[in-house]
């Protein structure tokens, strides 16, 4: 008993951490958005050091519905990481009215919690319960910006497309069970890569991938990202784009490893929509004048690598998909960073209020730089060596002329990356902006993020080869 | 990431990495303070030696090569190791280099008082000697190759280090471009043997039984041997890249000895005798080493004959006998080529440091001009830089004669036609090298005594009064060691090649040769007595009767206008041109058409993005719908 409560730690504390936060949204009196602040930061904190603490646990939890493995353990690291980061970040939560900001944390301690169970869900309710827990979190952060109307239209439509998705993948779901008769991974894993050439198993796979999709914002499930990075509040669209992210990538290696890889048919489908993905974003990411609905765009195309790397279905593939969610989160995270700090009273970023950011704020202008070029993938960022691992996965999988396509993307997105460090380096600041007072926890965060990109991009070694052992840990029959 | 942390491996950390802290040390924190630099230099420079002399002891007699090493970069088919790898080759290059290391930098206290950029240079020179020291005990090519590069990079700083000077900073520049141009070669020879044979490790071709394990065909390795070899053609100053040495010169003296002796250039000589199994298993490759090299040694002993400047001398002379060591590596007889080299190390450095000496005291380059000032007074570098022009003529018993007379034997073993090659030189070498040494022991016509108190003066504006003695004996004392050592080096002969190839030959070719070779070189003194140091003798040479040649000669065959020329006509006029318009024209009128035609595809797309909710749903189901039928139809 004991040893299951172990095995369990990270999920029960960010439980815990979820119940003093509920504490604090009930609290009556004044508003003290310092007291809420300190309080997440320590605790997401203990929790991102605990997650870290239980890597390498192994087990069976709930009647085998929920496992532990390497796989499901990293990525609770990285989630746990990732909430440490959005929260370090919130110290200035300009964009939500201060009575809401302990129901801000409490809610993305939730979505947190969600993607927890996610990873590790093994049975297909389990893991729709999981999947809605965390997405429910983010339909009601969303909305939670103060002021204008946009954002309440953000949040609508948000939950429209995500209540749809839902809907499709459990749709998904129901044609699974009738064609398996079984709603647990490890044997749909046995039984559906034979069953993958007929209609009902095929059919119920892609539309259970459609609820994924929607979480990644794969084409053609996209269409929320753009108005939730602009309407949403800075910081919770910066948890969306990375933690959620990050969990979306992680469910779907877990499902799209039950194929077995043999499916040319759902092969084709995710190269269509890789490719239509990656292109669609990138053209319209051009056009962008807003910094967070460019980030959208961009995420969108992201989406498309990512779909490059499992599409592979080898070890590699996954390995590197893996690798890349890393280096996603702390590139995203670097670039919030910055907007964060720049933002003004909480509001939207325009590409052109970076003019001069490099004698504003050169610590900044460094950390966007390598920001947004990792996310472009040039060396020496993580990013570089992510998009790396995984063109090499495609590549020995046979997929030059898709790697191709998705070099000559990664060439078209250059050019509004580029516009980016162009405005931060090039242009003279605006009249009258002052130098941007950077403190000094800020500033360690900074140095951090910085060391930890270059360090993804250069020594790829000791991760990737984790990587490869959690990938190992989804293909083995679970 | 190495193997075990032993002392061994310390040892040699300290003697590959001293250096470039220093540079970090000196660049960084001491940069303000000169005295604080030098004594931070000359410490990592003593560590360095001191680390190298304990490895080289240490490993002296070892039976095999000690290699610490870790991969850098491994893949299946691939392996790049990088670390150290000592064999008596290594050991033996190591050990000079950071010896003239040491001593240069002993000397450049003086040679350089009182300079303001004291500080960098001595940061140069450190990161200099640590981009050697590595290339030296490079366990495979691509290392060798990375640190050759950071050679050139620092002796391009340490030449243009007068960089206000427009000529220094042109030679700077010179001996960088063309240096880089034989590269090229370099560099694609070492992905040839990468791509065919999959490592570059020293052990595997420098080991004649490894090379013929390669699998490499006959044609390849010819190829690859001679594109590696133009590397050292550029590094070296082998025919046709020459000319950028002479004008090297602009550098300090000090660093002219140190880039002319024993590191920058004889690292082309090193990197074919590292090698040498891999070049002697093509016997194409060889000839082409031996031709280059013969060559290379007649064309700039001509050419050292007519030059007034006394470093242009040592310069020209510095080539020739570069090339006469490719001679001897080309004609098969390993030993003799390095044996050359590391006497020609200290015997070259030595004539460069007194030369040093001369200049920094007379404030001319001119020879004739210091006779005449009176250098026949200034005793000990007069001696020393007689013994050192004995051991350049190849005079018994100085080291010179000894490592000559081995390649003399090589080359006769090959063929008639390379021996008398190289006895001519020999007689050049012999003739150009006393002509200066006879000038300056008897000046000729009035002489203007160089009067004490003008010296006086001159130091104190140098060293400063109290310290002027250690300006003066830091640069005597270098002269006396590197002088000793020249005298015995000789007669350690059989000892070094004990070391190097594990068994010492007893005789080296006939007598005959050694009368030869003997005669030879005393003809050319004689001449040069004659002319230039007999009581009647006008000091003039020879060639100055006959006008065109001696044109011929001092313009270095016309060898810097033929390069101007092609520079301008193909380089400038051609090449440059065409690409500057296939530039504007085809790539940024192609790119910007792109980029026109990306940026109106985003516009369109970025129509079907309208925000409306049902139609975003519509479109995401008509997806999905049309995933069924693609389902349906295949």
């Amino acid at each position: 008993m004991l040893n299951q409560v172990i095995l369990f730690l990270p999920e029960l504390f960010f439980l815990f951490m979820a119940l003093v936060l509920f504490g604090l949204t009930v609290a009556s009196g004044e508003p003290k958005p310092r007291r809420d602040y300190h309080t997440a930061l320590v605790l997401s904190a203990i929790g991102a050091v605990i997650t870290l603490g239980s890597i390498g646990a192994e087990g069976h939890l709930f009647f085998k519905a929920y496992r532990l493995d390497l796989f499901s353990q990293l990525f609770k690291c990285f989630l746990g990481f990732g909430l440490f980061l959005v929260i370090c970040i919130s110290s200035k939560l300009d964009g939500i009215a201060e009575r809401h900001h302990p129901e801000f944390y409490l809610f993305l301690t939730t979505s947190t919690l969600g993607m927890m169970l996610l990873v590790s869900a093994v049975e297909l309710i389990t893991l729709f319960v999981a999947l809605e827990l965390s997405s429910y979190s983010l339909y009601i952060l969303v909305p939670m910006r103060k002021g204008s109307d946009h954002d309440s239209e953000a949040g609508i439509k948000f939950f429209f497309i995500g209540a749809m998705a839902s809907a499709t993948m459990l749709f998904g779901m129901s044609y699974i069970y009738g064609v398996c008769h079984t709603t647990y991974l490890a044997e749909i894993m046995t039984t559906l890569p034979q069953l993958i050439h007929t209609p009902g198993a095929v059919v119920g796979m892609v539309l259970t991938l459609c609820g994924l999709f929607f979480k990644l914002a794969v084409f053609p499930f996209h269409n929320w990202a753009p108005d939730v990075y602009e309407g949403g509040a800075n910081q919770v669209v910066a948890f969306v784009a990375t933690v959620s992210k990050m969990a979306g990538m992680a469910i779907l290696i877990r499902l799209v490893a039950l194929t077995g890889g043999d499916s040319t048919y759902l092969m084709n489908v995710l190269i269509i929509l890789a490719i239509v993905g990656m292109t669609l974003g990138n053209l319209v990411a051009i056009k962008q004048k807003d910094f967070k609905r460019l980030l959208a765009y961009s995420s969108i195309a992201h989406a498309g690598y990512v779909l490059l790397g499992i599409l592979s279905m080898s070890e590699i593939g996954y390995a590197s998909v893996i690798y890349y969610a890393l280096a996603y989160l702390i590139l995203n995270v670097a670039c919030f960073m910055v907007l964060v700090t720049m933002s003004e009273k909480g509001q939207n970023v325009k590409i052109d209020d970076f003019s001069g950011l490099y004698k504003r704020a050169p610590l900044l202008a460094v950390t966007l730089l390598l920001g947004v070029f990792g996310l472009a993938g040039l060396p020496p960022t993580g990013g570089f060596t992510g998009k790396f691992l995984i063109f090499i996965a495609a590549i020995e999988k046979g997929y030059l002329w898709l790697v191709i396509f998705a070099m000559v993307n990664v060439t078209i997105s250059l050019y509004y990356y580029i516009g980016v460090v162009k405005a931060a380096y090039l242009n003279p600041p605006a009249e009258g902006s002052e130098p941007i007072r950077i403190s000094i926890p800020l500033r360690l965060l900074n140095y951090a993020l910085i060391i930890v990109i270059l360090w993804l991009g250069l020594y790829p070694s000791t991760l990737f080869d984790q990587a490869k052992i959690a990938a190992e840990a989804v293909l083995a029959v679970l | 990431m190495l193997d075990g942390l032993s002392f061994e491996l310390l040892m040699a950390i300290v003697a590959s990495m001293a250096p470039v802290l220093c540079f970090g040390l000196i660049m960084v924190f001491t940069r303000r303070s000169i005295s604080a630099s030098v004594t931070v230099g000359i410490i990592g420079s003593f560590l360095s030696w001191f680390a190298s002399l304990y490895l080289f002891l240490h490993y002296f007699h070892a039976e095999e090569a000690v290699v610490f090493k870790g991969a850098w970069v491994v893949s299946a088919s691939l392996k790049i190791p990088f670390g150290y790898y000592f064999d008596p080759h290594s050991l033996l290059m190591l050990m000079i280099v950071a010896t003239i290391s040491l001593v240069i930098q002993i000397y450049s206290i003086g040679y350089m008082a009182g300079d303001p950029g004291k500080s960098r240079y001595y940061a140069f020179l450190c990161l200099f000697s640590w981009s050697m020291i590595n290339l030296v005990i490079a366990p495979g090519l691509l290392q060798l190759y990375i640190f050759w590069e950071l050679v050139g990079v620092s002796s391009y700083l340490l030449i243009g280090f007068y960089f206000e000077k427009w000529s220094a900073s042109e030679a700077g520049k010179k001996a960088f471009v063309m240096t880089r141009a034989g590269d090229i070669g370099f560099f694609i020879g070492i992905i040839i043997l990468m791509l065919t044979t999959g490592h570059l490790s020293i052990a595997v071709f420098g080991n004649a039984a490894e090379v013929g394990n390669t699998g490499l065909s006959q044609a390849l390795l010819t190829l690859s041997a001679i594109l590696i070899f133009s590397g050292a053609v550029g590094k070296s100053a082998q025919f046709p890249l020459l000319t950028w040495l002479p004008d090297a010169m602009e550098g300090p003296t000090p660093v002219s000895a140190l880039l002319h002796s024993a590191t920058m250039v004889a690292a082309g000589v090193y990197l074919v005798s590292r090698i040498f199994p891999f070049y002697a298993a093509s016997s194409t490759a060889m000839m082409v080493v031996l031709i280059i090299g013969t060559i290379t040694m007649l064309l700039s002993s001509t050419m050292a004959m007519t030059a007034r400047d006394i470093k242009q001398v040592w310069a020209f002379s510095t080539i020739s006998q570069l090339g006469f060591m490719f001679m001897g590596l080309g004609a098969g007889a390993y030993f003799a080529g390095v044996f050359h080299l590391t006497t020609h190390a200290f015997f070259k450095a030595l004539l460069f440091l007194c030369a040093g000496v001369f200049i920094h005291h007379f404030e001319t380059n001119d020879f004739f001009e210091m006779s005449k000032a009176g250098a026949r007074k200034m005793l000990i570098p007069m001696i020393t830089v007689t013994i050192g022009v004995a051991a350049l003529s190849g005079i018994p018993p100085f080291s010179g004669f000894f490592s000559k007379e081995a390649i003399m034997a090589g080359l006769a073993h090959k063929g008639n036609i390379w021996l008398i090659a190289g006895l001519l030189g020999a007689a050049m070498t012999a003739y150009y090298s006393f002509r200066v040494i006879f000038v300056m022991w008897f000046p000729k016509g009035e002489v203007e005594e160089h009067g004490h108190g003008h010296e006086g003066g001159h130091d104190d504006g140098h060293g400063g009064g109290r310290w002027a003695w250690v300006t003066e004996w830091s640069m005597l004392s270098v002269l006396l060691i590197l002088g000793a050592i020249t005298l015995v080096l000789g007669f350690f002969q059989k000892e070094l090649e004990h070391f190097l190839t594990g068994h010492s030959a007893e005789h080296h070719g006939s007598q005959l040769i050694l009368v030869l070779a003997l005669g030879c070189a005393l003809a050319g003194v004689i001449l040069a007595w004659f002319e230039f140091g007999a009581k009647n003798a006008k000091q003039e040479g020879f060639l100055s009767r006959m006008k065109s040649v001696e044109a011929l000669f001092s313009n270095r065959w016309y060898m810097d206008h033929a390069y101007r020329k092609l520079l301008d006509y193909v380089v400038y006029g051609g090449i440059t041109n065409t690409f500057t318009r296939n530039d504007r024209v085809i790539i940024d009128g192609g790119i910007d058409g792109l980029c026109r035609f990306t940026v109106s595809l985003g516009r369109a797309v970025s129509r079907i993005q309208s925000g409306l909710l049902q139609y975003n749903l519509y479109l995401t189901f008509l997806v999905v719908a049309l995933m069924g039928l693609y389902f349906l139809l295949v």
